[in-house]
C-alpha cells in the first residue's frame, strides 16, 4: 500500500513537471518576424544628429546606453557594470561590463566608451546641456573610466541615460565614429540585442536578431536589465495613416501599431485579437504664455489664467476618454523620485472665474484680446486651443485663434510679439528635474520671461544642479514647484497617454514611453 | 408669379424639386437663431459624442457641441460664401466678358491672359491663393471669386459677340447711341440668361469647393462652424460617432446637387430652342 502511494505521488510530480515545462515552452517561443506599424518615418538613423524620437525609438534594440531607466524611471547601470559618485559631486568613475560583444566582432571597451561619449557631447542635444559643465575624461584601463566637472554636477547619469527624444547616451563602436566623424552614420555596430538588416527610407527598417548579444545579468524592467531577443527579424513599416495602421493590426498584416485613435479604444477592447497598450507615464498638456509682453509679463495675469480655466473639461475636450488623462500639477508622475504631491496646492485645477477676473483688473489687464497659437495637425493642441478659447470668453476675455501647420506654429512662437498663449505636448518621462531648466528661468525656450521671479528661479536652478545628495535635492525640487506655481511662467494642464495596440499572438509586451521588442515573443 | 406660373406650365420637376430643398436650407440658415437654443461654439465637453437623442436633434460633437446647431449655422456660413462669390464673379466676369467681346482691340489680351488661368483647375488656383493669404471666410471669398470669375467672363464674352452685331444693335449705334448705353440696354438684358445660369453653377461649386477648402484646413477657422470643417473634424470619429459625418455630408450633397438642378432647369427653361422640345 505505502509503495503504491508513493508511486501515485512520484507519477502525480512528473506529470505536474512535464506539464509545467510544456506551458513553460509554449510561453517563451523564440523565433519569427514582427512587423510594427509606425506612426512616420524618419530621414536617417543616427541619434546624435537628430531630435527625432522615433529614430532612438527604433534605435534602442541596436545601440545601449552605460545606464538605462527601470520601469519606475530609476537610472539602473546596463553596459555599465557600477559606479561611483565622488562626494563633492564632480567626479563619476564608471566600470564597464566584460565581455560586451559588440556587431562588427569586437568587445566592447572603453575606447568604444569615449568615442561615442566625444560625439555625444558635441552633436546631442543631451551631450549639450551637459557640456556646460564638463571638464574631461579619463581612461584608466579598458574597462574603467572616470567623467569629471569642474563644478559638482547631480543630473549626470539621469541625462546619460535620458528618455527624452534623442538624449540617450549610446555606445558605439570605434570605428564607426572614426569613418564617419560628425557626419550621420549610415553603418551600424552597437551592444544590441538586434542589428540593423535593411534600411528603405519612407518604407521600412529591418533588424536581426544579434547571435552572440551579451545580456546584462540584472533583472529586466522596461530598458534597464536583462534583454532577451526571442524574436528573429523586426520590421518596423512606417505608416502615417492611423487608420491603416488599425486596419492592419485588425487583419493581421501588423502585430503592434503605434498611437491609434483614443476614441475608438472600447472597440478595440471588444476584439478579441487585439490588445490595448495605454502608455502611462506618457506626456503632459502644457500651456506656454508669452511673458515677454502684456498682460501676461504680470505674474497676477498668468495666475488668473489658472484660476479662469476648468481643467476637466479641458481635458474631455483635448482627449476625450478619461482612462487616457488625468489632472496632475507636478512635472513628474506619481511613483517618480521627483513628484511632489504637494505641488500647485491652493491655485492647480481651482476653477474660479470671479478670482480670475480679480487678478486680471489686478494686473491691470486693458482688453486687449489674446492671440491663441497653437497647431492643427495634433489634436491635443487643436482641440485644447479651441476649448481655451471658449472658456476665456465666457468670462469675458476676446480671444483670437491662431491654428496653424507645425513648422508656422514654430516660427511665430519664437518672436517676442504676435502671441499670447501657446498649447504643447511636453514628454512627461523626463529624466531629471534639471531638465526643466531647459525652458524655465530667464529668457527660456519661448517664454520670453525676465523679471525678478524668473532670476529667482535661475538661482533655484543653480542650486539644484550641484546638489548631489537626493534628499537635499528633492527640497529644492519641492522649492522649485512652489516658484512655478506661484509665478506660473507656463504650467501643466494635465496628463495623457497614447494608445497602442498589439496583436494578441504577441506575448510579454510592455508598455513603455517608446516602444520595444526584445523580451516579447510571437505565440504559433 | 408669372414666372412661377409658366414653371408649372412646363412641369418643369426638376426646377421645382431644386427650389424646394433649397427655400428649405435657405430657411434654416435664415433662422438659425431662432430654431436652436445652443450656441454653435459653446462647449459642453462633458457630453461629447453623444448620439442623436431629443435633447440634441443630431447628437453632439467632439467638444459636446449640439451638431444639429453647428449644421445649420454651417450652411449660413456657406450660404455667405456662396452667394459672395456669385456677386464677385458675376461683377467681374462681366465688366471683363464685355470688354473682351464689344472691343475687339482688347479681346485677344484679355482672353489669353483668361486662358492661362483657365488653363489650372479652379480648386487648384483657390488653394493656392488661400495658403497664401492665410485661412479665413473673406480670403476664401476673394481665392474662389478669383478662380471662378474667366470661366464667367468667357460666357459673357461670347454671349456679347453674338449680340453686338445684331439689327436692333446697329440700329441702336446708327442713331448715334454711346457704348455704354448700348451695352447697358441691348446686349446685357439678352446676357441675363446665360449669366444666371453660370450663377446657380458657380454658387454649387463655391459650396463644395469651400468645404474641400475647410476640409484641407485653409477654409473657415474653427471653431467658427463649417460644412466642410464639419467633415473634415468628423473623420477621426467615423466608427464611433458616425453621425458627425453624416448630416454635413448630406447638407452638402442637397445643397449642390439642387443648386445644379436649378442651373439645368433653368438652362433649359430659358433657352428658346429647348422651349418647344420641353413643353412637348
Amino acid at each position: 500500500m505505502k509503495k503504491l502511494f508513493t508511486m501515485t505521488a512520484v507519477l502525480i510530480l512528473l506529470t505536474t513537471l512535464i506539464f509545467s515545462l510544456s506551458v513553460s515552452a509554449q510561453e517563451e517561443r523564440y523565433g519569427g518576424t514582427l512587423n510594427a506599424a509606425v506612426k512616420m518615418s524618419v530621414a536617417h538613423l543616427d541619434t546624435d544628429n537628430s531630435t527625432d524620437s522615433m529614430i532612438s525609438s527604433m534605435m534602442n534594440h541596436v545601440y545601449e546606453g552605460l545606464f538605462e531607466f527601470d520601469k519606475n524611471l530609476q537610472v539602473q547601470p546596463h553596459l555599465a557594470e557600477s559606479y561611483q559618485v565622488a562626494e563633492d559631486g564632480r567626479e563619476y568613475t564608471v566600470n564597464l561590463r566584460r565581455g560586451v560583444m559588440m556587431h562588427n566582432g569586437q568587445e566592447m571597451n572603453a575606447d568604444d566608451v569615449l568615442a561615442s561619449f566625444d560625439r555625444w557631447l558635441r552633436l546631442n542635444n543631451g551631450g549639450n546641456i551637459v557640456e556646460p559643465y564638463f571638464d574631461s575624461v579619463e581612461k584608466i584601463n579598458d574597462y574603467k573610466i572616470i567623467f569629471k566637472f569642474a563644478e559638482p554636477y547631480a543630473p549626470f547619469l539621469n541625462i546619460l541615460a535620458s528618455p527624452v527624444s534623442n538624449q540617450k547616451f549610446v555606445v558605439r563602436a570605434e570605428e564607426i565614429i572614426d569613418k564617419f566623424g560628425d557626419s550621420v552614420i549610415t553603418e551600424h555596430a552597437g551592444t544590441g540585442p538586434y542589428k540593423v538588416e535593411n534600411w528603405i527610407p519612407d518604407q521600412n527598417l529591418t533588424l536581426e536578431k544579434f547571435d552572440n548579444y551579451t545580456a546584462s545579468s540584472l533583472e529586466s524592467s522596461f530598458f534597464a536589465g536583462e534583454r532577451t531577443p526571442y524574436l528573429d527579424r523586426i520590421v518596423f513599416n512606417f505608416i502615417t495613416d492611423s487608420q491603416v495602421r488599425v486596419s492592419g493590426i485588425q487583419t493581421g498584416q501588423f502585430q503592434f501599431a503605434e498611437e491609434v485613435p483614443r476614441d475608438q479604444y472600447q472597440i478595440f477592447k471588444a476584439n478579441s485579437d487585439i490588445n490595448t497598450q495605454i502608455i502611462y507615464p506618457d506626456k503632459m498638456a502644457v500651456l506656454i504664455t508669452n511673458n515677454g509682453v502684456p498682460p501676461f509679463n504680470n505674474k497676477y495675469a498668468r495666475q488668473a489664467l489658472v484660476y479662469a480655466l476648468d481643467f476637466e473639461e479641458l481635458g474631455y475636450a483635448m482627449i476625450g476618454n478619461p482612462e487616457f488623462w488625468r489632472l496632475e500639477a507636478a512635472l513628474h508622475e506619481e511613483g517618480n523620485p521627483w513628484h511632489d504631491e504637494t505641488a500647485g496646492e491652493g491655485i492647480y485645477g481651482v476653477y474660479d472665474p470671479e478670482k480670475a477676473k480679480e487678478l486680471l483688473a489686478k494686473a491691470d489687464y486693458d482688453g486687449t484680446p489674446l492671440v491663441i497659437l497653437s497647431g492643427q495637425d495634433d489634436d491635443m493642441e487643436r482641440n485644447g486651443a479651441i476649448a481655451i478659447k471658449d472658456q476665456l470668453e465666457e468670462i469675458g476675455i476676446n480671444v483670437e485663434l491662431q491654428l496653424f501647420d507645425r513648422p508656422t506654429v514654430v516660427e511665430k512662437r519664437a518672436k517676442l510679439e504676435g502671441w499670447n498663449i501657446h498649447l504643447s505636448p511636453f514628454i512627461k518621462t523626463v529624466p531629471d528635474p534639471q531638465i526643466h531648466q531647459g525652458w524655465t528661468g530667464t529668457n527660456k525656450w519661448i517664454t520670453n520671461w525676465d523679471s525678478e521671479e524668473s532670476r529667482e528661479m535661475d538661482e533655484i536652478f543653480e542650486r539644484m544642479v550641484k546638489e548631489v545628495d537626493y534628499d537635499e535635492r528633492y527640497k529644492i525640487v519641492q522649492e522649485f514647484y512652489d516658484e512655478m506655481w506661484d509665478s506660473v511662467p507656463y504650467f501643466n494642464i494635465l496628463d495623457f497617454s497614447r494608445l497602442h495596440i498589439t496583436r494578441s499572438n504577441l506575448r510579454n509586451y510592455q508598455p513603455a514611453w517608446q516602444p520595444f521588442f526584445w523580451n516579447t515573443w510571437l505565440e504559433e | 408669379m408669372l414666372f412661377y406660373k409658366s414653371l408649372i406650365k412646363l412641369k418643369h420637376p426638376y426646377i421645382i424639386t431644386a427650389l424646394v430643398i433649397l427655400m428649405i436650407i435657405f430657411t434654416l440658415a435664415l433662422l438659425a437663431p431662432v430654431l436652436t437654443e445652443y450656441d454653435p461654439e459653446n462647449n459642453d465637453a462633458r457630453n461629447r459624442l453623444k448620439p442623436p437623442s431629443f435633447k440634441h436633434f443630431l447628437g453632439t460633437d467632439e467638444f459636446g457641441r449640439d451638431v444639429f446647431t453647428r449644421l445649420i449655422y454651417g450652411i449660413r456660413a456657406s450660404m455667405q460664401v456662396g452667394f459672395s462669390v456669385v456677386i464677385l464673379t458675376a461683377v467681374f466676369g462681366i465688366i471683363v466678358g464685355v470688354l473682351a467681346g464689344y472691343y475687339p482691340s482688347l479681346d485677344n489680351v484679355i482672353m489669353r491672359f483668361l486662358d492661362g488661368m483657365m488653363a489650372f483647375p479652379g480648386i487648384i488656383i483657390a488653394i493656392s491663393l488661400a495658403a497664401i493669404w492665410g485661412a479665413g471666410k473673406y480670403n476664401i471669398i476673394f481665392a474662389l471669386s478669383f478662380a471662378y470669375f474667366p470661366k464667367m467672363a468667357r460666357i459673357v464674352r461670347s454671349a456679347v459677340i453674338s449680340i453686338k452685331d445684331i439689327e436692333y444693335v446697329e440700329s441702336a449705334r446708327a442713331v448715334g447711341a454711346k457704348d455704354n448705353y448700348i451695352i447697358f440696354n441691348y446686349i446685357l438684358r439678352n446676357c441675363t440668361s446665360p449669366i444666371l445660369v453660370q450663377a446657380t453653377f458657380n454658387f454649387a461649386l463655391a459650396i463644395l469647393d469651400e468645404a474641400a477648402l475647410s476640409f484641407l484646413g485653409i477654409g473657415i477657422m474653427p471653431p467658427t462652424p463649417s460644412l466642410g470643417g464639419m467633415i473634415t473634424d468628423a473623420r477621426s470619429y467615423m466608427t464611433v460617432a458616425p453621425w458627425l459625418i453624416i448630416s454635413p455630408g448630406v447638407m452638402i450633397i442637397l445643397s449642390v446637387l439642387s443648386l445644379n438642378l436649378l442651373g439645368d432647369g433653368l438652362r433649359d427653361f430659358l433657352d428658346p430652342h429647348l422651349k418647344g422640345s420641353i413643353k412637348n
